[in-house]
């Protein structure tokens, strides 16, 4: 069923991207023109959407979605990675970055508390070190200054 | 002689503290990830990738090629030890080689890896020392329809490597096209795709790309399983291989150098495919098929022998020819595009030292591998005590400092996120990755060539079909598409 779906979905985004490169132009007296590209890589996704939604062979066997303890940890990384864009801009990398090892290893690892400070603070201050430090990459920094 | 002569400017090129240095950076980072389960050598590649932005060229481009040999060496440790593949390219190698650990002979079947591994790394660059600048001479005779010609040929080739639906292939190839479209377009400076967003203008960030696809979507299906591993945890001893290692090795390390570099030339080739033909050839071909699965020798010294001369045998359509034949192969071709130089065929004229300089190190960083992972093999098989649970958040921290270097700029990390939840739900449904990933490094190349050879054209697209060169190329592609529609075919029918 969900395969389904994103079959059409794929028709519904190469026909979108088909009407929006049309608009670009597709020749001009020149040459070819900014849409002719994408209206071309638009209609094989609306032409591979089609096939697949007509085969039944091109479905996956059992697509194996998780579910319980699987889905938690699961969704808890994709939470920390979110977090972390949302937090880096007003907290700088080092905050942003020990809350989300803490979350993660909360709720992923399921660590007890004083390991997940530990590990949390242990790891963002190495990869500071080195990334920001030994390296020489500018690290986005909070208002504390780190 | 070009290629002694040349071979030389390479190794006065490397042969600094400095190049050195980051040779052995690299085949050391190289066997870290390699060992490591959940990190591949692509996802090290894209995060160490910023790093290079501030170093000379040649350091940058040694430290990355050695990242992407050595992890072939390094993943044998893993699969042999752990039963779990460090990188892709090793999985075949789980299969005798664990069992081989089991039976008490980890030495033997870590050292015929190594061993298998130098011999046919050395092997495979002597190959292309010889064979990437016979490639660029011809290519450099090659007009814009000429390019789009092969870069369609490279594009079917991979459709034809994959497994899985060939028409999941073609709509991956398509995505990588729209998203590689997104940004201003080059020709005439118009916004396309962008919708008035200010971050969509600068166009989709590679490296959010590859990290979200290859580094986020691995660590989401790494710890949906947490699988649970039984590391062979005795002392590793006899790491020289026996006479009889030898007699029953030395064939199929041979013939896994050859067919491993010859899988690393074909686009959608390179290691991971050379690995699983290697050991396939070797149990069709053995007198005593019923050995393998229960510890055969050959078993790990094909196939560990066949995924490093890939590696040779990859670089040379990406170093002669502009054509990346796999994600990390892709991943280089952005870094040297970044670095401001064109790969293709003028790259060995133009740039030698740069060109020589990789080949040379990948001299130097074979032997810096062998002695990496014969002597310290102890110490990476330590590594593997670190369980994954506490390794994966780290992984994400580097994904976030990789993603976020390349331009400082928050809505990366969006990107990033976005395309490893797509990679990770694609990866359920049976897509494969890889040629998205092609597909959006070479489609500016494609669409610029396809832009030219139509406006140079008086009959339109018929350009393609009348120049001779093309047109071999666009009936070599036909020819490909055919045979894979005929292969699906007879899968679907159960045909033998």
């Amino acid at each position: 069923m969900f395969e389904r779906a994103l079959n059409a979905f794929w028709i519904a985004l190469g026909a979108a991207a088909a009407a929006y490169a049309w608009t670009l132009g597709v020749m001009s007296p020149s040459g070819p023109d900014s849409g002719l590209f994408p209206l071309i890589a638009a209609a094989i996704i609306v032409g591979s959407g089609i096939t697949l939604m007509a085969q039944r062979a091109s479905l996956a066997a059992s697509p194996d979605f998780p579910r319980g303890a699987a889905l938690w940890r699961v969704g808890g990384v994709v939470a920390g990675l979110a977090l972390f864009a949302l937090g880096i801009p007003y907290l700088g990398f080092a905050i942003t970055g020990a809350i989300t090892m803490l979350i993660l290893l909360r709720t992923v690892e399921q660590s007890s508390w004083a390991m997940s400070v530990l590990l949390a603070i242990a790891s963002v201050v190495a990869v500071v070190w080195l990334f920001g430090h030994l390296l020489g990459m500018p690290l986005p920094r909070g208002p504390w200054g780190f | 002689m070009d290629a002694i002569n040349g071979l030389m400017t390479g190794f006065g090129v490397i042969l600094t503290a400095q190049n050195l240095y980051f040779c052995l950076l690299g085949s050391l980072i190289g066997t870290l990830v390699g060992v490591l389960p959940g990190v591949g050598p692509l996802a090290a590649l894209a995060l160490l990738l910023p790093v290079t932005f501030t170093m000379q060229p040649v350091g940058g481009m040694v430290m990355l090629a050695s990242i992407f040999y050595g992890a072939m060496y390094g993943g044998s440790t893993t699969s042999i030890l752990l039963n779990i593949p460090g990188e892709a390219a090793s999985v075949v190698t789980c299969i005798d080689g664990h069992k081989m650990a089991r039976q008490g002979r980890a030495g033997a079947a870590l050292g015929i890896a190594a061993i298998g591994s130098f011999i046919a790394g050395t092997l495979g660059v002597i190959i292309m020392t010889f064979f990437a600048p016979a490639i660029a001479a011809v290519a450099i005779r090659f007009g814009p329809p000429e390019n789009f010609g092969l870069m369609v040929l490279g594009l079917v080739c991979t459709l034809y490597m994959i497994t899985g639906s060939p028409v999941k292939g073609v709509l991956m190839i398509a995505l990588g096209f729209l998203c590689a479209a997104i940004g201003i377009d080059v020709v005439n400076g118009r916004e396309r795709f962008t919708f008035g967003s200010v971050d969509l203008s600068a166009g989709i960030e590679l490296l959010a790309v590859v990290i979200g696809l290859f580094g986020v979507s691995e660590v989401l299906g790494n710890v949906e399983t947490m699988a649970k591993s039984t590391l062979v945890s005795e002392k590793i001893r006899g790491l020289w291989p026996t006479l009889n290692d030898w007699r029953q090795s030395w064939r199929p390390m041979l013939r896994g150098s050859g067919l491993g570099f010859i899988l690393g030339l074909v686009p959608g080739g390179g290691p991971v495919t050379a690995s699983f033909m290697s050991y396939a050839l070797e149990k069709r071909i053995s007198p005593t098929p019923e050995r393998f699965g229960e510890g055969a020798i050959e078993g790990v010294a094909g196939p560990e022998s066949a995924n490093n001369a890939a590696v040779a045998g990859s670089l040379i359509p990406v170093l002669s020819l502009g054509i990346p034949g796999n994600p990390v192969t892709a991943l280089l071709l952005g870094a040297l595009v970044i670095h401001g130089i064109q790969p293709g065929p003028l790259f060995v004229t133009q740039r030698p030292d740069l060109f020589w300089g990789i080949v040379a190190s990948m001299y130097v960083g074979n032997v810096f591998l062998l002695v990496l992972n014969l002597p310290l093999v102890g110490l990476w098989a330590q590594l593997l005590r670190i369980p994954y649970r506490v390794l994966f958040p780290v992984v994400l921290l580097l994904s976030v400092i990789g993603t976020y270097s390349a331009n400082k700029n928050v809505f990366d990390l969006w990107v990033m996120l976005g395309f490893g939840v797509a990679g990770y739900v694609l990866r359920k449904l049976e897509y494969d990755l890889a040629p998205f990933v092609i597909a959006f490094v070479l489609a500016p190349m494609l669409e610029q060539s396809m832009r030219q050879s139509l406006a140079m054209s008086a009959d339109g697209a018929m350009i393609f079909l009348q120049r001779p060169g093309t047109a071999l190329l666009l009936a070599a592609s036909a020819l490909l598409i055919a045979l894979i529609f005929r292969r699906k075919r007879k899968i679907e029918g159960g045909m033998p």
